[in-house]
């Protein structure tokens, strides 16, 4: 028998352990896809219709019938609308600013920028109590008092909290217009203001349909900045709060949760839709395109961009700064005193948070890794089919995502319960919150890797788990690294998801800067926000430097 | 015979991309396939390859069937015009790969790696990332890393193609030396006549998903069996068989029986001599002369049309020029009109 003959009979002896390992890697997370998110979707949605022993739609005609529910879903459509619209307007004029103005200092402004994802939602709220509020600096100092809770507070904070959303997604179009446009309409005689309107704005129009979408999505969804600073006006995310954790009304929180459902599940297709074509219209080979001194042009937009970024800095600062205030604010002195913090369990749900945060970015990571691997070398329907049900968790809000998990795990019904109550889940929810943003980043380095590589892997004769460690993983590194501190930073800060789950034994960081602020130690939320956007710093800019190096190691390995 | 492909058939939904086709390889042969794109060459390496898998027929090694065998298991080596080098491993890195794989120990690895960056003419860039050599430098390690392993059957596909001309002249040359050296079993894809008849033993001409003619360089160039293979190697002057009986009777000799659709005269260029004919005897006027360096490109018009001659050497002649065409009918190669028929099938 020769060396083939052995090699084809033992390959038809078992099967083949590539395709076992192939399985794996789409099962284990098709698993978790369908335990962790499919199936406490489906009871979310069944207990909406449950009543008494039976189904039926009455929660629903209770809920829709309840001036309480209207007012709600009143609020949340124009606050998102409004929000919608300064966020997108702003984040234009930051993106613009940096894309397409020549000024100095924008490395400042990138930095600014992203300070409102380090933190909880809530503290944007939190910062303009500090300054707007009963006694906030602005309102002391000009003697006036402004109603800041409300309306007007809730917009501003949720303008500052979608506003870098709004500058990534607005820049990302903006950048994938080439130089050479603009220069051939320059030799065609096209004054500025033409470039502007024939060129630019064209460029950023699904850029800007895209962040408008993910603007509203993100504030009707958002839970903390409404709970500190919404007051009396009252928004569907309240709403589930309140009929789930006030009148321990699960099946009616259930039905807000569907409703809530609704517009995002909607504002999330159209959104995907207007990122397929503006995909389509990338080209390789890019010129970047570098700005030219024009003083009326960026003179103006470098004081605006500045303007925003003040105002974000001052929002956040004035958190940290109250943080060691000794009492605010009647004795100004600094002190480090409110970082004595006992009440709630004191810093015991910091560690725990980091704890939970670790395991959901190295768990995600690896999940989404496989996934990826695995859809590789599945036929084409498979894998689309399982693509669109990986990119569907975006599309739910993490209260309603929450809620079903206190439905599903708080339940005997199934040993699942056992889950329930542990750090674990937490780590599990946070994961499944952020699993679509996760699983396109990575694919988006997938895409990149050609498939030659891995054929050539193969021949040489590497199977999948040597292709995958020696060759996918080394190729794809920084969407590694990338993927594992995205889903480290946003545990670390996420509050809707995990607000339901959250039992007097095991706490989470939002969590307890929502309880220290209830309960009126607001220089305490102050500093335990602090506590945790320093975690989140670190873990920023242990990334940047991380992807430096690797981009440096690259770069001499003469890699493109 | 050493590979066998028996009938393989390869659809894509209602694309048939391999319509039963089956070729031979020898021990120790280099074989080209050649077509036009999208004629199914590339999917026949990768069928052997292992890298897709059969819808019908057998792939056997050695008299064993390979179907069921997956790529990695095959031992073949493959060369991708891409390069594909694993970006993250140095030189030396990606040739070791497949020996690492195989347990081989360090020491021997690190011989045999010197070894090949020898046999590539490549001797100082063991530590070197594949970003930082030339296409043509990479697509040696390529070469390098596919027969470090000591493939029973090496798979070339458009190895060449994305290099410039020169680089494409000197890798070729490597290629050869280094097939003959090592005396292994290769197969190469290429859409370059040139190239497939300076490198091949035999060449396998493909075109919409079957074999249309295989055989030596030869005669694929000199006796084409259909108009396709004529036209696809080099340039051929085609006449119908009423243009060949008015204008040059003595080549009927040679011609299948038949109706007349169904075979062309196929001339080569450098198979057509041109004698000055000032007086009235001349049958034919050059049109033009391209000088190609190391021949001549004349545009004749005849009585049967345009004609393409070539010679080498001082011209025999100038633009304008009435001359004779003097024609040996041993030159002369009936080929069957595929295209003909091919365009009657599908009237687009």
């Amino acid at each position: 028998m020769s060396a083939v003959e052995t090699a084809a009979s033992s390959a038809r002896r078992g099967p083949d352990a590539d395709r076992v390992l192939t399985f794996v890697c789409v099962g284990l997370p098709l698993l978790g896809l369908t335990l962790f998110f499919l199936y406490p979707m489906a009871v979310v949605f069944l207990r909406s219709v449950t009543v008494g022993d039976g189904y039926g739609f009455e929660n629903y005609s209770r809920v829709l019938g309840s001036s309480g529910f209207w007012r709600a879903t009143l609020h949340s459509m124009l606050m998102g609308g409004a929000t919608t619209a300064l966020s997108v307007l702003l984040g234009f004029i930051i993106a613009h600013g940096l894309h397409r103005c020549a000024f100095p200092g924008k490395w400042m402004i990138r930095g600014v920028i992203v300070l409102p994802l380090l933190a909880p939602s809530l503290v944007q709220a939190l910062g303009l109590i500090f300054l707007l509020g009963r006694n906030g600096v602005i309102s002391r100092a000009l003697g006036i008092e402004i109603e800041i809770y409300g309306f007007w507070g809730l917009l501003i904070a949720n303008t500052l909290y979608a506003l870098p959303q709004a500058v990534m997604i607005i820049g990302a179009a903006l950048v994938l217009l080439d130089a050479r446009a603009y220069e051939a309409a320059e030799v065609m005689g096209a004054s500025p203001s033409r470039q502007f309107r024939d060129l630019t704005l064209p460029a950023a129009r699904f850029g800007l349909l895209n962040a408008a979408f993910v603007c509203f999505t993100i504030t009707i969804t958002d839970f903390g900045n409404a709970a500190v600073i919404g007051g009396d006006y009252s928004v569907l995310a309240t709403e589930i709060y309140s009929q789930v954790v006030g009148q321990r009304n699960f099946n009616m929180g259930a039905v807000v949760g569907i409703m809530l459902l609704l517009p995002t599940v909607v504002s999330y297709a159209i959104e995907r839709q207007a990122m397929k074509r503006q995909q389509t219209g990338q080209a390789t080979g890019q010129v970047l395109y570098r700005p030219d001194f024009a003083p009326l042009r960026d003179i103006v937009m470098a004081a605006l961009s500045l303007l925003i970024c003040a105002a974000i800095v001052a929002v956040i600062g004035i958190v940290v700064y109250a943080s060691f205030v000794t009492l605010w604010p009647y004795n100004m002195a600094l002190s480090p005193k409110h970082y004595d913090i006992r009440l709630a369990g004191g810093y015991s749900s910091l560690w725990i948070t980091i704890v939970i945060s670790l395991m959901a970015a190295s768990g995600g990571t690896l999940a989404v890794f496989l996934l990826g691997l695995g859809l590789r070398r599945l036929p084409r329907g498979a894998a689309q089919a399982i693509q669109m049900l990986a990119a569907m968790p975006a599309a739910v809000p993490g209260m309603v995502l929450g809620l079903a998990y206190i439905l599903t795990f708080n339940s005997t019904a199934t040993p699942l319960y056992l889950l329930y109550g542990t750090a674990a889940l937490i780590a599990i929810i946070n994961f499944y919150h952020y699993h679509t943003q996760s699983f396109l980043t990575l694919m988006t380095g997938f895409r990149q890797l050609p498939q030659a590589l891995e054929e050539a892997a193969g021949s040489i004769g590497a199977g999948l788990g040597r292709t995958a460690i020696d060759i996918v993983a080394p190729f794809i590194a920084p969407m590694l690294v990338s993927v594992f501190f995205f889903l480290f930073m946003r545990s670390m800060v996420t509050l809707s998801a995990v607000v339901f789950l959250t039992t007097p034994d095991l706490s989470v960081a939002a969590v307890t800067i929502m309880r220290l602020d209830d309960a009126g130690l607001t220089s305490q939320a102050a500093a335990f926000s602090t506590c945790v956007m320093a975690v989140v710093c670190l873990a920023l800019l242990s990334m940047k430097a991380i992807l430096a190096l690797m981009g440096r190691r690259r770069r001499t390995k003469g890699a493109a | 015979m050493y590979l066998t492909v028996r009938n393989a058939t390869k659809t894509y939904g209602p694309f048939t991309a391999l319509d039963s086709v089956s070729i031979e390889i020898e021990q120790g042969e280099f074989v080209c396939l050649l077509g036009p794109s999208g004629c199914g060459k590339t999917t026949l390496l990768r069928l052997i390859a292992g890298l897709s898998r059969l819808d019908g027929g057998d792939i056997l090694l050695e008299g064993a069937a390979l179907s069921d065998l997956p790529a990695r298991k095959r031992g073949f080596g493959i060369v991708f015009q891409s390069y594909s080098l694993f970006p993250n491993m140095t030189v030396a890195e990606n040739i070791g790969y497949g020996l690492k794989i195989r347990g081989t120990s360090r020491s021997e690895m690190a011989r045999r790696v010197a070894e090949l960056l020898e046999l590539v003419k490549l001797p100082d860039v063991a530590d070197k990332y594949p970003g930082q050599l030339s296409g043509g430098q990479q697509q040696r390690i390529a070469l390098a890393r596919a027969i470090a392993v000591d493939p029973r059957l090496l798979l070339l596909d458009e190895p060449l193609s994305a290099l410039d001309a020169k680089v494409r002249a000197e890798l070729r040359g490597e290629i050869l030396h280094v097939q003959r050296t090592l005396g292994i079993p290769t197969l190469m894809v290429t859409h370059d006549q040139e190239e497939a008849l300076a490198l091949a033993d035999k060449i396998i001409c493909m075109n919409h998903g079957v074999v249309v003619q295989a055989g030596t360089p030869e005669d694929l160039y000199q006796r084409p069996k259909t108009r396709f293979v004529a036209e696809f190697m080099g340039i051929s002057n085609l006449l119908s068989t009423d243009a060949v009986r008015r204008a040059f009777p003595a080549l009927l000799a040679t011609r299948p029986e038949g109706p007349d659709d169904r075979v062309v005269a196929c001339l080569r260029p450098e198979q057509i001599g041109l004698i000055p004919a000032p007086d009235g005897s001349a049958t034919a006027t050059v049109r033009g002369i391209s000088f190609l360096g190391n021949l001549r490109r004349l545009e004749v018009d005849s009585a049967v049309g345009p004609l393409i001659v070539e010679t080498h050497g001082a011209a025999p002649c100038r633009e304008g020029d009435r001359v004779t065409l003097s024609i040996a009918p041993e030159a002369c190669t009936w080929v069957a009109d595929d295209m003909a028929r091919q365009m009657a099938e599908s009237p687009a």
